[in-house]
């Protein structure tokens, strides 16, 4: 081998080598994720606004002491925001995860007519989220198809106004929601099960399980991992929900249903304070990553215990 | 504990017939071995038994009751799978009490039954390991142990030695067999290798193409085939079979097997029921029940190759269309190409039917 080489290589050189050919690549990373970060913590510390004509790099001259941050805890409209887009969070996500799990186990087994319901179930998935906000906007006008089936459904006719009632605003931005994501919590879900080790489900059916205990002991048990990377990707997309809700709602009637993501885009580009708007983003991030940092322990600890 | 009755036992899969007519007993406290090649309805006679499958025809019996429509967990029967389909997840604790915890039994029963059968199986000091890093023997026992704390009447072993390497598969093989002698439960146990059903069974159903071929000892298969088939399947190798014709003469009956001259005189018995069918035999002996002839009488044929493994020597020889095996304890000193003379011990000999394969018994 060295021989063919011309020279051993040491240890050392070859680690410095590889670093040596990873280093563009580590620089473009660097540049992708490290850079916007900085810049936005850069930000997030002065009053800077695209009006202010200052190049973002001089903010430093409208440095303005964590004034943005002391805001942020005072700012009503923030918290009664975070509040809404965890509301959203915790129905949706249980109700998602709820449902893909069940039509999951459903899918499990053969049944007639199963691959054409399952592509059937997936295009929720594949409809881009602008379009089926269009969708559910007309769905749930006051003289849309939802009203015309509860009409008919009750006898009388029904005229609610889904989309200009608070509550039933957020019903009905949740209710897109669950429509669109549940398929993707249904395939992940599937994925898993149909992981699960066949004759370990036997071996229980053998001695006396019965069906739920079946689930519960030993089916559940299995898809523990995947249960938690489902569940944080939807946590971690569900909190930055808009586009859907954006054109059903435009987060209204007035901000009942402003999530995070729309106040944080009202703030971009209606008062155009950007400094302010990074320190929201950064807070967010900051809560999105605890998720993920959770989430990926248990996938570090899951690899450690195969099924 | 209970026996088995398998009563006309058929399984079609489409136009595919798994297993056909098949009729079996097994006593209480039997060790029964299903053994065939893969493909034989081994595995879907077992898969039955265990009530995973639904027979298309015919009846299963423990003891007395049939067992049409009872759903496997209520069968009592314990099922070692292939691979142990032991629960990962759990603990070797855990695992043992799952069959008591599902039928809600209470905690300190279940610990008292646990701690009894670990105690059995040698697996105290075990119990808090989690299952999934476990060698295989301990596996074996867990698998054996989570089964055997609900006392099976019926215990089913699915090839768990399958995916043993051959090292380890005695000292399995002799675990298993006490474990057996200890539970002196009814086991059936489905393999493929011969050398587990010879040495663990008290009987070995020997199967192919969804068809029972013979039942019997471990020694009745070996000494006694039923036919062509169980002749060649039993033994390593096989038995040896050369085609040839029943004639007559002076010193009494023998078969010419054409090339190779005519055989010595069959006993009397053999004799005896072979006069009344004329047509083609099979003449067949064991490889290891032959003698090398100088010269003498016997089947002359060349030697094609000479495999020595230590304690035998296997010689194949050939002539024509026959070729033979012949099995010595001891390097004869043969090489290829030479000729040998090998003389089958008279005892051993065994012949069949050519068209049906069935074997003609002495009388």
């Amino acid at each position: 081998m060295n021989a063919v080489r011309g020279k051993p290589v040491s240890r050392d050189e070859g680690a410095r080598l590889g670093f040596r050919l990873t280093l563009p690549a580590q620089i473009l990373v660097l540049f992708i994720s490290a850079f916007p970060l900085l810049m936005q913590l850069y930000i997030s510390v002065t009053d800077w606004s695209p009006l202010s004509g200052l190049g973002w790099w001089n903010a430093w001259e409208m440095w303005n002491s964590f004034a943005n941050y002391t805001d942020l805890v005072a700012d009503t409209r923030f918290w009664s925001a975070l509040k809404r887009t965890a509301i959203v969070m915790v129905v949706c996500v249980p109700a998602e995860f709820l449902l893909g799990l069940a039509l999951a186990t459903l899918f499990a087994d053969d049944f007639p007519g199963k691959r054409i319901f399952y592509s059937i179930l997936l295009m929720p998935m594949m409809v881009v989220p602008a379009v089926a906000g269009y969708m559910f906007f007309m769905l749930f006008q006051s003289g849309g198809p939802v009203n015309d089936i509860l009409s008919a459904v009750t006898g009388t006719q029904v005229t609610i106004a889904w989309l200009s009632d608070p509550t039933l605003a957020l019903i009905a931005v949740m209710i897109a929601d669950i429509w669109q994501w549940t398929p993707l919590m249904f395939l992940i879900l599937l994925a898993g099960l149909v992981g699960v080790p066949e004759d370990q489900i036997k071996a229980a059916t053998l001695l006396g399980a019965n069906p739920w205990q079946r689930f519960t002991t030993i089916v559940l048990p299995k898809m523990k991992t995947i249960i938690v990377i489902a569940l944080a990707i939807r946590v971690i997309e569900n909190f930055k929900i808009f586009d859907t809700l954006y054109i059903m709602t435009g987060g209204g009637p007035g901000v009942a249903t402003e999530t995070i993501s729309v106040y944080i885009y009202k703030v971009t580009t209606q008062d155009l304070i950007w400094g302010y708007v990074a320190a929201i983003a950064l807070a967010i991030l900051i809560v999105l990553s605890i998720v993920a940092v959770f989430a990926m322990k248990r996938m570090a600890r899951g690899r450690q215990v195969p099924a | 504990m209970s026996a088995i009755q398998l009563k006309h036992l058929t399984k079609t899969f489409g136009d595919f017939t798994a297993l056909k007519t098949m009729d079996l007993e097994i006593a209480d406290g039997e060790f029964m071995a299903l053994l065939g090649p893969s493909g034989c309805g081994k595995s879907t006679t077992m898969n039955m038994i265990a009530g995973m499958e639904e027979p298309t025809s015919g009846k299963i019996l423990f003891g007395e009751r049939d067992m049409a429509g009872v759903p496997m967990g209520r069968r009592g029967v314990g099922f070692v799978f292939q691979n142990y389909a032991i629960f990962t997840h759990m603990s070797v604790r855990q695992n043992l009490a799952y069959g008591p915890r599902m039928r809600g039994a209470a905690k300190a029963e279940v610990d008292r039954r646990v701690g009894a059968i670990a105690e059995l199986l040698q697996l105290s000091p075990l119990l808090d390991r989690k299952a999934d890093r476990l060698s295989v023997n301990i596996l074996q026992r867990v698998a054996i142990g989570r089964s055997a704390i609900m006392e099976p009447a019926i215990f089913l072993l699915d090839e768990p030695l399958s995916n043993v390497d051959a090292a380890f598969r005695a000292v399995m093989r002799t675990e298993l067999k006490q474990l057996q002698r200890q539970f002196r439960q009814t086991m059936v146990y489905v393999t493929h290798d011969q050398l587990e059903a010879m040495t663990m069974a008290d009987r070995i159903a020997v199967m192919d193409h969804g068809v029972l071929q013979q039942v019997g000892t471990p020694l009745e298969v070996y000494n006694n085939p039923a036919n062509v088939f169980v002749a060649r399947f039993i033994g390593a190798p096989g038995m040896n079979l050369i085609k040839g014709r029943p004639a007559e003469s002076d010193r009494g009956l023998v078969v010419d097997l054409g090339p190779l001259g005519v055989t010595p005189p069959l006993p009397d018995e053999l004799a005896t029921s072979l006069r009344g069918a004329r047509s083609d035999v099979l003449y067949g002996f064991r490889p290891e029940q032959v003698a090398l002839a100088q010269g003498g009488r016997g089947l002359a044929m060349s030697v094609t190759f000479v495999e020595r493994i230590g304690a035998r020597t296997i010689v194949h020889l050939g002539e024509g269309e026959s070729a033979v095996k012949a099995v010595f304890e001891n390097d004869v000193g043969l090489s290829i190409g030479q000729t040998a003379t090998v003389a089958p011990m008279a005892a051993s000999v065994r012949v069949f039917d050519a068209a049906s394969g069935i074997a003609i018994r002495a009388d």
